[in-house]
């Protein structure tokens, strides 16, 4: 049959239109990520780019900080916002790719070891010194997780995020009970919530690091921080630590009692439906990163005014570690790319000197029931809606003798990502705490 | 006989003055197929080389990329997470045949009948097909949610499973929504096949006293074997290299109840940052998906270069 | 017309007589257990984060809010579905065009060079794309296309090749040499023989692959997942899985960006059904 598109000129027409068309449109991709749409500020300065984690209030705090900055004069810097856990893997295909961007989002720790080691992120060491006051003006335990082999490659940003337990008031009214101050209160109470119907804690087993949290309390309340010291030195067979064995029995029991909510290995915390759980009352404790204050404060900010209370994790009968001491990540930090341009870098550079942790974003952390990691912020908090949250975790961070970085920012990535795993297996009961050690040992130095 | 209705076409034979022929006509046929075998060669068959090479290397995605010997083969080969990701994978593509393929069938000879109300059905039956892995998986999220979801809606407890977390049912959840997602292309491959085969056939087993189940198993099928080997194929291979909507659904998880052989290779390259590792278990997944072909075409015993319509 | 309908008819249309009430039965009961989830998926749109926490998940909503969409419209769905627009055509096109010259070639001719491409191309539906990431990664950073369409299109292209030339050359095969004899003798060249009499003769199966193909890339996730990195690059896939996230347990408009993404292909469906039924099952009941 014949039909119109088999004559030859106009199909080969068509087709090569549609091809260039195509290629052509898409070709206009190929230079790298060039700052699109940067915001209208003052004439002076070149671009750089940034990218961040998306979730309020963190988000719309950088957002305005950002654009107050681009008003200075002193550079453009466009924001791309990512998801939690596939901005872990971006990140790093960027950074591969050579397209990274100028500041680098991250948690110090292994990660940025390993950023260093390649060479990817400038040593800002002589920077900062030469920067007269520069590193006062932040909170001086953060600088830990950025130094490495003393040499400091970050810098500190957004609030300190020390791991608490959050609690639902009115259920414990309900059931006659208080807030736990020992782990055999945790068991106790295990059994009351269930019996009232309602989960005793809510967890995003799916993200994982969610049920790391729980395992790093209590290794560090039954052995003290000398057992997480030990792994992380890569000293042979650490993960055997009768410590590391009595805590995941302890966390299996606890999952045996039906202490987490049904179905938590498949609630993800990256959409905050963990978070859910806990302010419409389905669970009545929940142990998460004091991030999770200000995210249910802007889902649910009567809940947080009125319904919540909060605590640092029971400490353990016979354990060795200090109930002081705390976990979680000391702060949030950006890095340099090595492989940007020197106009980019001196913007970059900019921002952190006047655009970071300007009053009005110390405020804005603090409005938002975060407690920033500047060193000016502990004079703003009386007064403040939060105050009470904010003090307190002020209060631990500044008097914990001992802050335990993420073990899965502190470790090396194929570190951690098999340590993620493994634990994800121990909350399913599919690995004994012998076999936990077994496979982590295994990973010891990589 | 095949009716052909370019007669008049080639018959009229105008054109522009006839090419120097012969000389050049090998020539010209390489040259056709030129663009398409460039492309092939630099972006699948080079890429194959690639990750040959890489699996000898200990990458991490942001250094520079060295040499590492067997290092990354023996971390592979030892890995217990290896030979469970191989398990499942093999797993998973037996019961997705074997869920698959009797559905479809059935279903691709019932809608082939003529009646209007079928051919109504066929439209609907379409429909998940022309959803993307990401959204089906996105739209099975929130539906299996054990507290928000279906369950909850229909008021039946049973429902109400830990589809997502329960590392079983986790597996079995998967199986469910691939087949979801592909009986409705199975089904028109077999719709198209039954459509070929002639009422001759048929009727003439009717007059011989046959039912309907015993025409069924002794015309329909042998009729479908190229089509079953064709359906099967893409099935197979392509459950072979499942990724999106399992990536989307589950990432692997729980645990590593879900994490099959390309899903284990990405969280390795990925997230481990292992990309010597990672390659690895890509030619993995190369010699398996190979072994299969082969293994298919010996079995269906098709020789490419005859035509079906022999005999007909 | 062409030569898929064999002489008489088929078993389309045969069965009169006895009813088959289990075939019935069953095709109800999977027509339920499809419609179901895509019933779901578009009530839920139309209700509010709120209600959706607190109603019963397959109630109607009423009234029926808008929201959702209005909040994934905003959120440039647009640029999205333009970018997957490009991709697949750009992807498509250049398929079906290097696949049927080279399927012709492949069919007619018998040179080495030919004869080592059929083998290459029959290896490579072996070769699984999720396989050959990482060096087309590597390329791809090297040829400084990363983040770009482009980097989805040109791997795209080479792996829809061995499928499509698959299926031409299936069908080439048929098309009986004499036809082309006849042509030779008019004076015609291969180019035109390939144009005039095999590209009109191969069209059902060139609709099919280019549909397939054109479906494979339209919802193609790992190679955008790797190989692009700006919002603005985002394909439909990618961006559906970015709303999932933004939109945190906003399920309402994490959904209506699902059925957005379907509604264009939808559209496409109920326009060309029946052309694209028939190549499907033309290209595939062989």
């Amino acid at each position: 049959m014949t039909s119109p598109i088999t004559s030859r000129r106009s199909f080969l027409g068509l087709a090569a239109a549609s091809t260039l068309g195509a290629f052509g449109l898409a070709a206009c991709g190929t230079s790298g990520p060039a700052p699109s749409g940067g915001a209208s500020g003052g004439g002076g300065g070149g671009t750089a780019t940034m990218w961040a984690l998306t979730g309020q209030p963190a988000e719309g705090i950088r957002k305005n900080a950002v654009e107050a900055f681009n008003k200075l004069g002193k550079g453009t810097i466009t924001v791309t916002t990512f998801q939690n856990d596939p901005y872990k893997a971006k990140i790093r295909t960027a950074i591969g790719a050579g397209e990274a961007p100028t500041l680098i989002y991250g948690w110090g720790g292994g990660i940025l070891k390993s950023y260093a080691d390649a060479d990817q992120v400038e040593d800002l060491t002589s920077w900062i010194e030469q920067t007269s006051g520069f590193k006062e003006r932040f909170l001086p335990s953060t600088w830990g997780a950025a130094t490495l082999g003393g040499k400091i490659f970050a810098v500190p940003i957004q609030s300190t995020q020390p791991v608490l337990m959050y609690y639902n008031k009115s259920l414990f009214e309900k059931a006659g009970a208080q807030p736990p101050t020992t782990w055999d209160d945790v068991m106790k109470l295990v059994e009351v919530f269930n019996g009232q119907g309602v989960a005793p804690f809510s967890l995003g087993g799916q993200s994982k690091w969610t049920s790391m949290m729980w395992l790093e309390y209590l290794l560090d309340r039954i052995g003290g921080p000398d057992v997480f010291d030990a792994i992380f030195a890569n000293k042979a067979d650490a993960w055997s630590d009768p410590a590391v064995l009595e805590s995941c029995t302890k966390i299996q029991d606890l999952v045996k009692a039906n202490g987490f909510i049904k179905g938590f290995s498949s609630i993800a915390a990256d959409t905050n439906a963990d978070q859910a759980l806990l302010y419409t009352g389905k669970a009545a404790m929940m142990l998460h990163g004091s991030w999770a204050y200000g995210g249910m404060k802007d889902a649910n900010p009567d809940f947080v005014a009125n319904g919540l209370q909060v605590g640092n994790f029971p400490s353990v009968n016979g354990g060795k570690g200090d109930p002081a001491n705390i976990v979680g990540n000391p702060a949030n930090y950006f890095s340099i790319s090595a492989k940007a341009t020197d106009a980019e870098k001196e913007v970059a550079k900019a921002y952190l000197t006047d655009g970071l942790f300007t009053d009005a974003e110390v405020q804005a952390w603090i409005d938002a029931g975060q407690m920033p990691v500047a060193a000016s912020a502990s004079d703003k908090l009386a007064g403040t809606a939060d105050a009470t949250f904010l003090q307190l975790v002020f209060d631990l961070v500044s008097r914990a003798p001992n802050f335990q970085q993420s073990w899965d920012q502190a470790l090396s990535p194929g570190q951690a990502e098999t340590l993620l795993t493994n634990i994800d297996q121990l909350f399913l009961l599919k690995l004994s705490p012998e076999q936990f050690a077994t496979a982590m040992n295994a990973t010891i130095g990589k | 006989m095949s009716v052909l209705t370019t007669d008049t076409e080639a018959g009229t034979g105008a054109g522009p003055a006839p090419a120097p022929a012969a000389a050049s006509r090998p020539t010209r046929l390489d040259l056709l197929v030129l663009p398409a075998l460039i492309f092939f060669i630099a972006f699948a068959f080079i890429p194959m080389i690639g990750v040959l090479l890489l699996s000898f290397t200990d990458w991490d995605g942001i250094s520079a990329i060295s040499f590492a010997g067997f290092a990354s083969w023996r971390q592979v080969f030892t890995d217990p997470g290896t030979y469970h990701a191989l398990w499942l994978t093999l797993a998973l593509m037996i019961v997705t045949w074997l869920v698959q393929t009797p559905i479809s069938l059935l279903l691709g000879v019932f809608v082939a009948g003529h009646q209007r109300y079928r051919a109504a059905l066929a439209v609907l039956y379409f429909l998940p097909l022309l959803l993307s892995s990401a959204a089906v998986a996105i739209a099975f999220k929130s539906l299996l949610d054990p507290n928000f979801g279906l369950a909850a809606g229909l008021h039946l407890p049973f429902l109400a499973q830990d589809w997502l977390g329960d590392p079983t049912l986790a597996f079995v959840t998967v199986v469910f929504v691939i087949a979801w997602q592909f009986i409705p292309f199975h089904t028109l491959i077999y719709q198209g096949g039954v459509r070929q085969i002639p009422v001759s056939m048929y009727e003439a087993a009717q007059i011989d006293g046959a039912g309907r189940i015993r025409q069924f198993f002794s015309i329909t099928i042998p009729q479908l074997k190229y089509t079953i080997i064709t359906s099967s194929t893409l099935m197979l291979v392509g459950s072979l290299t499942y990724f999106d909507l399992i990536f989307v659904l589950t990432g692997g998880g729980p645990g590593d109840a879900t994490r099959i052989l390309a899903l284990d290779m990405y969280i390795t390259g990925f997230k481990a940052n292992q990309m010597g590792a990672a390659s690895v278990i890509a030619l993995i997944l190369v010699v398996f998906g190979l072994a299969l072909t082969l293994g298919i075409q010996r079995l269906g015993g098709t020789d490419r270069g005859a035509s079906q319509m022999e005999g007909m | 017309m062409t030569t898929m309908t064999v002489a008489g008819r088929t078993s389309a249309t045969r069965v009169k007589g006895r009813h088959n009430y289990l075939g019935g039965l069953l095709s109800w009961i999977w027509l339920a257990v499809i419609i179901l989830p895509i019933y779901y998926v578009v009530i839920t749109t139309f209700k509010n984060q709120g209600d959706y926490f607190s109603s019963n998940p397959l109630s109607l909503p009423i009234p029926p809010s808008f929201t959702a969409y209005s909040q994934v419209i905003k959120a440039d769905i647009g640029l999205y579905f333009m970018n997957s627009v490009i991709v697949t055509i750009g992807t498509v096109v250049p398929v079906v065009l290097f696949g049927f010259l080279a399927s012709y070639a492949i069919v007619r001719g018998n040179s080495r060079l030919l004869r080592y491409s059929r083998w290459l191309f029959l290896l490579g539906l072996a070769i699984p794309l999720q396989a050959t990431i990482i060096p087309i990664y590597l390329i791809i950073t090297k040829i400084h296309m990363y983040d770009s369409l482009g980097a989805l299109i040109l791997p795209s292209i080479a792996f829809g090749l061995p499928l499509t030339v698959l299926i031409l050359s299936n069908f080439l095969r048929d098309v009986p040499k004499e036809l082309f004899e006849s042509m030779r003798l008019d004076g015609c060249t291969d180019w035109q023989m390939a144009w005039r009499l095999a590209f009109p003769l191969t069209r059902p199966a060139v609709v099919t692959v280019g549909i397939y193909n054109g479906l494979n890339v339209w919802n193609g996730f790992l190679f955008p997942l790797i190989l692009t990195q700006s919002p603005d690059k985002r394909v439909m896939p990618l961006a559906l899985w970015a709303f999932q996230g933004e939109y945190s347990v906003n399920i309402p408009a994490v959904l209506a960006a699902v059925v957005l993404s379907t509604v264009p292909i939808l559209v496409l469906y109920v326009v060309g059904r029946r052309q694209l039924l028939s190549g499907l099952t033309a290209g595939f009941g062989k």
